[in-house]
């Protein structure tokens, strides 16, 4: 295993972003044929070196060496010319392009100075082939795919580029659990033919299944490198957030006795997306949103929520049919809702913009009745939430796109927590955070629910259901397949209710963080 | 806690020295180097009076470019300026033809119908989803053609009220136009909106970023359409202060102030597509290109020499800008 000269070395590299430290003095060893795990909560500079390795950021100092060779990335095009080729965690496809478009996008195949289309075509085909995504077509426009097969084609357009180091960031976040297998199927082959992976994700059970070696950062610097297998989760989970682990989820109470629900929702019908959903929602109550991934979820959010045009069936507040035809009127006084988005950068937050203005945002007509924003009621509104949420930033007039992602996310919980909702609803709000801050989120949720809010909470990540909400409703093709509660929601139940099953398969995808 | 300590010593920096970004610097730096460069030329370029005289002839556009940057900010733009420039000077002396309640109202009538455009833009851009550049363009189009049509294609021969001049051409402080007032007015009033009021949030947020404005329960249409309709008012006001500088309005009064408007405010440091740019760039960016017409035709340079230089000065300032470290 110690072969003297590793693929790929980085040595004391060091980065800041203004006066924030991303990295200091971080080292990393990548190996031919081993798949490395990189484990760190956000904003320990995980996403900050794969972005150096890939040629997407230049290092301030350090040093990077290729079989032995310094070698220097001036931008990601030069990073992929020598191989290094990362699966970002951002979606960085086309929308308006095809899927195979999308996957040739560096190096289109040409004939004459056109693109060769049947020559793209097939390689697009290999391409997702390799990726264990055959199913999807190549022609296809992006714009149309869910979420997780936006992110097979991004990793099958990575594996275009015929890396030797692959690097995937969070790549398995947005998939379901049959794509995870599918995805850790073609990595555990691309090691074989003797790839470097580095492979960063918050799940552990993943990482036990696929890492060789194992790498935890912590503030910007590598705290220990061993290889996998050699450390108990317990132990890992220490080093990552430097303090003692205890159990990730509150204590459930008892179940919501007789109150009325807040929120009831009859009959709702969108398009050929949403059927006929009815449900309610009590005071005190987590119920969460299962199911595969892109099953009507974000629609019945965003119908709740005012933002879909022609909505069918009714929705009722405190026993009164309201009509909610925008954000504004779902966040108004009388229902008090507030949605967290599925998207912190385009949807949650302006990132230009500063800490202070994004948490006041969603609250400017209760800080400035007149119009004149009120200085005092903000600074003391958002004292209180920075101190509620702990949101380390090291001032409120930073850029809120400089705060970690873990950070951020906490921003846009706090913007709509200062209107003191009564209703909160929650689209996968956990994913790619840390666990420390899943953990934070968590107890957050729980406390609101024990002061009276009701929440509505869908998750793309089981172990989440499971451990925090009273009930989940298990959505299939835009209805509810089936309502478990208490002690019936089990990774089992949720799994076969899922896939619209009655007898559950193994399951696939295990408890994450 | 030492977190929330340094917090509270950035917030006691006065926010004008926080907002000093790099362009408005440049913007200030240029008026220098071109009052310098002027001086070279002839000594009467550093004189209080030409530089009040600059000042003046700079108020008529910093009235304009004020609204221009509120549109601006909003990631829109306003391509209306032209004819809304006019019809506000020629509504204004149309007014003033119906007797004393029309002299008395002809401020507030021009005014009326730069906002009653303003909305129209504002309903297109906003409720209608066309592109703003091709809503202004035909709003622009439409006015022009009713401006035509009321003046039979002549200057019209009505002519300014004595307030409309006095506004323009008086001086109630002895010494300072009174036209520089009114922009310092108007100019304070955007710095307060802007910063102070959540009407001014809103216009950032949706600049930045319009869907997590909208999820955030702002009604962005309604800004949107307010935005259009304050810069068709203030260049209406623009055209009635224009009109009472030059006694009476005239066929294309508003034609030469559509690119320096726009001009103005990108030069000061308002990204174009919206969402970032303080009111101060905007002054530096207005008296900016006030001085380079100034300076250039007092070089007496031809007027398509003048136009070429003013349009590569334009075009190599934002190069200028564009030099921003790259955030990698």
């Amino acid at each position: 295993m110690q072969d003297p000269e590793p693929l790929f070395r980085m040595e004391g590299i060091s980065k800041r972003y203004g006066g924030v430290r991303a990295l200091e003095q971080a080292e990393l060893t990548l190996r031919e044929g081993r798949i490395h795990a990189l484990l760190g909560e956000n904003g320990a500079g995980k996403s900050t070196l794969i972005k150096i390795m890939a040629g997407v950021v230049a290092p301030d100092q350090g040093n990077m060496l290729l079989d032995g060779r310094p070698v220097s990335f001036p931008s990601p095009a030069a990073a992929s010319e020598a191989g290094v080729v990362c699966v970002f965690q951002e979606l960085s496809l086309i929308p308006e392009l095809s899927v195979a478009d999308n996957i040739m996008i560096f190096n289109p195949p040409t004939r004459y100075g056109l693109i060769d289309r049947r020559a793209q075509r097939r390689v697009a085909e290999e391409a997702l082939a390799s990726a264990g995504a055959g199913d999807i077509h190549p022609l296809a426009l992006v714009k149309d795919l869910p979420l997780s097969r936006r992110q097979m084609v991004e990793i099958a357009k990575a594996l275009a580029r015929k890396p030797r180091i692959l690097i995937l960031d969070e790549a398995t976040s947005a998939l379901t659990a049959a794509d995870v297998t599918k995805v850790f199927q073609v990595l555990k082959r691309l090691r074989s033919e003797g790839l470097a992976l580095l492979y960063i994700s918050h799940r552990m059970n993943e990482i036990a299944e696929l890492a060789d070696d194992c790498t935890v950062f912590r503030n910007g610097s590598k705290v220990a490198s061993y290889p996998a297998g050699s450390k108990s989760d317990e132990e890992v989970i220490e080093m990552m957030i430097g303090r003692e682990y205890h159990s990730v989820y509150p204590p459930k109470p008892d179940a919501v006795k007789d109150v009325k629900p807040v929120l009831e929702a009859r009959n709702l019908s969108w398009g050929d997306r949403l059927h006929d959903i009815s449900f309610s929602l009590k005071p005190g109550e987590i119920v969460g949103l299962g199911g595969l991934d892109g099953q009507g979820q974000r629609e019945l959010l965003l119908s709740l929520f005012g933002v879909l045009r022609d909505l069918r069936g009714s929705i009722l507040i405190d026993g009164k049919p309201v009509r909610i035809d925008s954000p504004g009127a779902a966040r108004s006084h009388d229902i008090g809702m507030a949605l967290i988005p599925e998207d912190r950068k385009t949807e949650g937050l302006m990132l230009p913009m500063t800490v202070r203005e994004n948490l006041s945002f969603a609250a400017l007509d209760q800080l400035a009745p007149s119009g004149i924003i009120d200085g005092k009621k903000e600074q003391g509104l958002i004292d209180g939430m920075m101190t509620l949420l702990s949101i380390k930033a090291g001032n409120l007039d930073v850029a809120v796109g400089t705060l970690s992602g873990g950070n951020q996310q906490k921003v846009v919980i706090a913007k709509w927590l200062m209107r003191n909702p009564r209703i909160v609803l929650l689209n996968d709000p956990t994913r790619g955070i840390d666990v420390g801050t899943k953990q934070e989120i968590y107890q957050l949720l729980r406390r609101l629910a024990q002061q009276g809010a009701a929440i509505l909470f869908y998750s793309t990540d089981y172990a989440e259901l499971i451990g925090c909400c009273d009930k989940v409703l298990v959505l299939y093709d835009g209805a509810v397949k089936r309502e478990l509660v208490g002690a019936e929601i089990t990774e089992h139940a949720l799994l076969a209710s899922a896939l619209n099953i009655s007898e559950a398969p193994k399951p696939l995808q295990g408890r994450a963080l | 806690m030492s977190d929330t300590a340094t917090v509270r010593m950035t917030d006691r920096m006065p926010a004008f020295i926080r907002r000093l970004d790099r362009a408005v610097l440049i913007a200030f730096a240029c008026i220098i180097l071109l009052l310098v460069l002027g001086s070279l030329y002839s000594s009467s370029f550093l004189s209080p009076e030409y530089l009040l005289q600059q000042l003046k002839v700079a108020s008529f556009l910093g009235v304009i470019a004020t609204g221009m940057m509120l549109v601006i900010l909003l990631g829109q733009i306003d391509l209306s300026v032209p004819w809304v420039v006019s019809t506000g000077a020629m509504m204004a002396c149309a007014a003033a033809a119906y007797g004393d309640i029309g002299v008395a109202l002809a401020i507030p009538f021009g005014i009326l119908c730069g906002v009653a455009i303003g909305i129209l833009n504002g309903l297109g851009v906003a409720y209608l989803r066309i592109p703003s550049m091709i809503m202004t363009l035909a709003t622009n189009a439409v006015a022009q053609g009713a401006m035509v049509v009321y003046t039979g294609g002549f200057s019209p021969q009505d002519s300014a009220t004595l307030t409309m001049r006095y506004l323009a051409t008086g001086a109630l402080i002895p010494g300072l136009p009174n036209v520089v007032i009114i922009w310092a007015l108007v100019g304070a009033g955007m710095v307060f909106v802007l910063t102070r009021t959540s009407f001014g949030r809103c216009v950032y947020g949706i600049g930045n970023r319009e869907r997590a404005a909208y999820l955030s329960g702002i009604n962005t249409r309604r800004i949107v359409m307010i935005a259009f309709a304050v810069s068709g008012g203030l260049s209406a006001l623009g055209g009635i202060l224009l009109a009472g500088y030059a006694s009476k309005a005239a066929q294309s009064m508003g034609d030469a102030y559509l690119l320096p408007a726009i001009a103005a405010v990108v030069l000061g440091g308002t990204s174009i597509v919206g969402g970032r740019g303080s009111y101060l760039g905007t002054i530096a960016g207005v008296i900016l290109i006030t001085l380079l017409q100034s300076i250039l035709s007092v070089m007496q340079m031809p007027e398509a020499g003048r136009q070429i230089i003013y349009g590569l000065v334009i075009i190599s300032m934002l190069l200028l800008y564009g030099r921003n470290p790259a955030s990698r």
